[in-house]
């Protein structure tokens, strides 16, 4: 930053006219002209530099002069937002650890400036609290929680420091309890604050600024907070049925003597486990189960009630699942006889 | 860089120290900043202030005043004052509407109203105060010895 406010200051003096520095020129505009794309405008600690020249004749020769030169300094704007950088609710289960919030801070000062960082995770309003891991600053920008490659964040040691319109992600890591509702939600929230100073808008801080001005609270306070949310969202299950058919003669017409395979297929989706999931189907009316014909993944079951998964109890078959993660599918068989 | 850096400094030292030189011409010519705020007067209503820019910000108003006085003992003709626009200021006006303009960094000049920027397409549409990068007031009068005034322009820091 030094070094655009040196340029700056060049590029004022080229405007004065003097014609000896006019070779100086160019590299400054240049920069002058991105400077001013900052959307809080001219940079902290630029120099604004207003010289006027006269023109007159005397004597019959003409004479120019240069009025003394008028120095003032841009003081520094102290201003910051903080948005959730999540697109909404982060979708987790009961026990999940370091699910992954984000956030993202921008500088709107036109000044570079360090951001002390809060987070918070006891909010009231919601239905749970998650506890705390850490908060883990976005270090190589990519969007996305690295482990071990995103630099852990310390207050009052890198607090980041964010030239003017620069963004910067963090990320908040909380565990879930293990004993929440579905459907239960949890407030992540940070608060971010200007180092040199937040306040009402106006506050000064005398000699605080870039550049040796002064340094004054914007329209934000200097200190943003964003909020994201936790939710519990535990998977679900869908179930599909399929049969087919072979008939005494090697058709698949269902006749009296027919073979039907029954194919149930539970697939778990959504995120999190299914507990003790377990599939009942009882059999037709007109048809009789074959025995021992259970299958659960290809491997077959025995009828009876014991320690494998499957029963049959006379009327209908019985599969246990036990858990079953989300994204994982069980597949039961069973055959009967059509009478 | 750096070198050239240096160089430009010392330059604009050797230019700055040729200014009190300047004082033994006839002419005398300063420059003076200041700053407009609202002032809260006692019943709550507010005036707008000129005030020494002891704090600048973006989106302030400034008024530049330039004045000049004919200190010598001979009349000065063909009397002009130019003033280059910082670079980080946008013009917004002047208290005479006296001056012509250039919106390209001094080459041409004329009155603001009668100035076309080019697009880069082709077309092109009337110069805007955001345009200007130089003011110049042209006096037709002679400056007789003792004469002085004043020219007051207004600009918001970007």
């Amino acid at each position: 930053m030094t070094n655009q406010k040196h340029l700056s200051h060049f590029a004022s003096y080229h405007l004065h006219g003097l014609r000896i520095i006019a070779y100086c020129s160019t590299a400054a505009l240049t920069l002058l002209a991105s400077s001013n794309a900052y959307a809080a405008g001219t940079l902290a600690g630029t120099d604004i530099t207003n010289i006027a020249t006269a023109s007159y004749e005397t004597g019959g020769t003409t004479v120019d002069i240069d009025s003394n030169p008028v120095v003032i300094k841009v003081d520094e704007l102290l201003d910051v937002t903080a948005v959730s950088g999540d697109p909404g609710d982060v979708i987790t289960t009961n026990g999940a650890q370091n699910v992954v919030s984000t956030f993202r801070i921008t500088n709107t000062g036109n000044g570079p400036e360090s951001f002390r960082i809060t987070p918070n995770v006891v909010n009231g309003g919601d239905d749970f609290d998650p506890a705390l891991v850490q908060v883990v600053i976005d270090s190589n920008n990519n969007g996305v929680y690295d482990p071990g490659v995103d630099t852990a964040y310390v207050a009052g040691t890198n607090d980041p420091l964010l030239a003017p319109d620069q963004i910067i992600r963090v990320f908040v890591l909380t565990n879930v309890p293990a004993t929440q509702n579905n459907g239960d939600r949890a407030q992540v929230r940070i608060t971010t604050a200007a180092t040199t100073g937040t306040g009402a808008p106006g506050t000064t801080f005398a000699g605080a600024g870039q550049g040796g001005g002064n340094a004054v609270v914007g329209s934000t306070g200097a200190d943003a907070d964003a909020s994201g949310f936790l939710l519990i969202n535990a998977a679900s299950v869908s179930l599909v049925k399929s049969a087919t058919v072979l008939d005494p003669f090697g058709g698949t017409t269902s006749v009296p003597g027919s073979i039907i395979t029954y194919t149930l297929t539970a697939t778990v989706s959504g995120t999190g486990t299914l507990n003790n999931l377990a599939i009942n189907d009882p059999i037709p009316a007109s048809s009789q189960y074959v025995a021992s014909s259970m299958t659960l993944t290809g491997g077959a079951l025995t009828d009876a009630a014991d320690a494998d998964q499957g029963n049959f109890n006379g009327s209908r078959v019985s599969v246990s699942l036990g858990n079953v993660a989300a994204g994982q599918s069980r597949i039961v068989t069973f055959k009967v006889r059509v009478q | 860089m750096n070198r050239i850096i240096k160089l430009c400094f010392s330059m604009i030292l050797l230019a700055a120290s040729s200014v009190p030189a300047m004082a033994a011409a006839p002419v005398e010519l300063s420059s003076d900043v200041f700053i407009e705020k609202q002032e809260k007067r006692p019943d709550g209503s507010f005036s707008t202030v000129l005030a020494k820019p002891s704090m600048i910000l973006p989106g302030d108003q400034l008024v530049f005043v330039v004045r000049y006085r004919n200190a010598g003992n001979k009349p000065a003709t063909n009397f002009s004052v130019t003033n280059p626009i910082p670079a980080a200021i946008t013009f917004s006006g002047t208290s005479d509407g006296a001056e012509v303009v250039s919106i390209d960094g001094g080459k041409s000049w004329g009155k603001l109203s009668q100035l076309r920027v080019n697009n880069a397409d082709g077309s092109s549409r009337n110069a805007l105060m955001t345009d200007v990068t130089h003011l110049k007031w042209q006096m037709n009068q002679m400056l007789a010895a003792g004469d002085a005034g004043k020219l007051i322009f207004r600009g918001v820091v970007k």
